[in-house]
């Protein structure tokens, strides 16, 4: 459905500043996509390879999005394009049904809208207070001092960062840092929030802590989108999960529906969930009846045995 | 360096406001460093002393450690000043080279003594600020006393930057380590040439990341944050100014 819909918007003609924006403004409305990719393709200056390919992509507001792929398949260029910083070099991007201006002001509502934390937290604290680090992107939106304080006070409570707040960040542990980065964007209350592998390198207890915000997030009803690598926790927390291969989205659709997609996980090198893989062992050999839902973690599959 | 930054945030003094802290520093280095009175220089060396040592909670033998470093530089400095190569000998000492006598004044001396005295007292000063005040919070100081916007932002990056530099430069050189990098003088050499260019190319790559970084969160040229306060208190201000005053009058009736 989703794709006959691109195909048409793209038929509309992929412009900036397109008039016929109202009519399909309307339809986007009651599908309620908080983002829309249309035929993006981006190439990085003296690189032969395009690193995103007439991408089409549309995502739901408040869903919880996983984007799985090999290195160099294009998710962070990707994220870059979502938030304005990379300006693809065909087709177009529409957030909240609008699409990005690259204007001053069009960039600054666009980011504020789309929040990053990027994999790396060394390559985005840019300072050594944790305070000053935090303040620094609700200021950007314009925000009033006294206001911004309590915003930043509210967010380092939320997030449990009160503990180490007075620590200069090159004495914060990797999972610390981690806090800090998405503290960084939350307080800018983003209406969609990427986190580019937020688990990379970081030990269980850790992990959990940021599993553990994440969820916080769609509770709030923030949009989140993922790269992760981890088929397991993409499985159990998506609600939907957008395979991405050469630049291009090969496969879009429920946790299920994609980890039953063989063809296309075996394009982007992924292999099955152990919770999929055990699910259609036992339906095979008959200890499951055939007829029953395909469970949507561990603990459900146990429930079924 | 990474000794002063982990002892400052360690310092029981960490909290005071650091404007405070800031305008006693550099009162006290300027009164100490104009009067040259060995007095004033003495008794700026004992107060900080007892404040970074005492009130501070910064260990003593650390402490004293660390004021052994300016010390090559003192002998050097006021070796120039005592020792004369002269062909007259001089009042105070002379031990006669051939025609020539190393020699020295007790002017001479006593203005070594002088200037041992202010340089080590001044130094007391600045590591007075250092040890007490984190890095951030001398330059949310310098903001509010309204210093050029890009040199502090300039230092901000740089102070951070430092240390992720670090990390990965000593990351390096221990990768090297382990493939043996470092056999003889010839691979050591090679090997630290090679730990600066990755180091340059990774600072770029690094560079980079982070203005993408900031971009994406509306950064628009100037560096907007806030730092935590912590409120300054009249008395400390008073107990400035008064021991600012007590400083000039020791100096007025010393000299």
């Amino acid at each position: 459905m989703s794709y006959c819909l691109n195909s048409f918007l793209a038929g509309c003609g992929f412009g900036v500043d397109e008039p016929e924006d109202m009519e399909y403004n309307e339809m986007e409305q009651e599908k309620n996509w908080v983002i829309e990719v249309q035929d993006v393709s981006y190439t990085y200056d003296g690189d032969g390879k395009k690193a995103l390919d007439g991408l089409n992509l549309n995502i739901r507001r408040g869903a919880k999005v996983a984007f799985m792929g090999g290195n160099g398949s294009g998710k962070s260029t990707l994220f870059l394009c979502l938030n304005g910083i990379r300006r693809p070099d065909t087709g177009r991007i529409c957030i909240d049904g609008k699409p990005i201006r690259y204007t001053r002001k069009g960039l600054l509502e666009v980011r504020g809208k789309v929040g990053i934390v990027f994999q790396e937290p060394d390559d985005q604290l840019f300072s050594a207070s944790v305070y000053e680090e935090i303040s620094f992107g609700i200021l950007n939106l314009g925000t009033d001092e006294e206001t911004a304080r309590k915003e930043v006070e509210r967010v380092i409570e939320e997030l449990e960062i009160t503990p180490f707040q007075d620590r200069p960040a090159h004495a914060l542990s990797g999972g610390q840092k981690k806090q800090v980065a998405i503290a960084d964007i939350l307080v800018m209350h983003p209406e969609v929030m990427i986190l580019d592998e937020p688990a990379a390198a970081l030990d269980p207890k850790h992990t959990g802590k940021v599993e553990e915000i994440v969820e916080s997030l769609t509770a709030k009803g923030i949009t989140v989108l993922m790269a992760t690598h981890d088929m397991d926790y993409a499985y159990d927390w998506a609600d939907e999960i957008v395979l991405m291969h050469e630049g291009k989205v090969i496969r879009q659709g429920t946790p299920f529906e994609v980890c039953t997609d063989r063809t296309a996980l075996e394009q982007a090198s992924l292999e099955l969930p152990a919770v999929v893989r055990i699910y259609e062992r036992l339906k095979e050999k008959g200890r499951i009846p055939g007829d029953i839902a395909p469970p949507g973690n561990v603990d459900e599959l146990i429930a079924y045995l | 360096m990474l000794l002063i930054d982990r002892l400052s945030c360690q310092s029981k003094l960490r909290y005071i406001n650091a404007s405070v802290k800031l305008m006693y520093a550099v009162l006290t280095l300027a009164l100490c460093v104009l009067s040259r009175s060995a007095a004033v220089a003495a008794l700026v060396f004992a107060v900080n002393g007892i404040l970074t040592a005492g009130k501070g909670g910064i260990p003593l033998s650390l402490y004293i450690k660390l004021l052994t470093v300016p010390l090559a530089f003192l002998i050097a400095g006021t070796a120039a000043v005592t020792i004369n190569i002269s062909g007259e000998p001089l009042d105070a000492f002379a031990v006669p080279v051939g025609e020539w006598y190393i020699t020295g004044s007790s002017a001479g001396i006593c203005q070594a003594f002088r200037l041992c005295a202010t340089a080590l007292g001044a130094v007391t000063c600045l590591y007075f600020l250092s040890l007490n005040t984190v890095m951030t919070d001398i330059l949310a100081a310098c903001r509010k006393l309204h210093m050029p916007p890009l040199l502090l932002e300039l230092t901000l990056l740089i102070y951070r930057f430092i240390f992720v530099l670090l990390k990965t430069g000593t990351a390096i050189m221990t990768s090297q380590q382990s493939r043996l990098g470092n056999r003889d003088f010839r691979t050591r050499v090679r090997s630290f040439g090679l730990m600066g260019s990755s180091l340059f190319i990774l600072a770029v790559k690094r560079s980079n990341a982070l203005y993408d970084a900031m971009e994406a969160r509306c950064y628009d040229g100037s560096l907007k944050v806030l730092s935590r306060e912590y409120p300054a208190r009249r008395r400390q201000f008073a107990f400035v100014i008064l021991f600012e005053l007590f400083l000039g009058g020791v100096w007025f009736w010393c000299g």
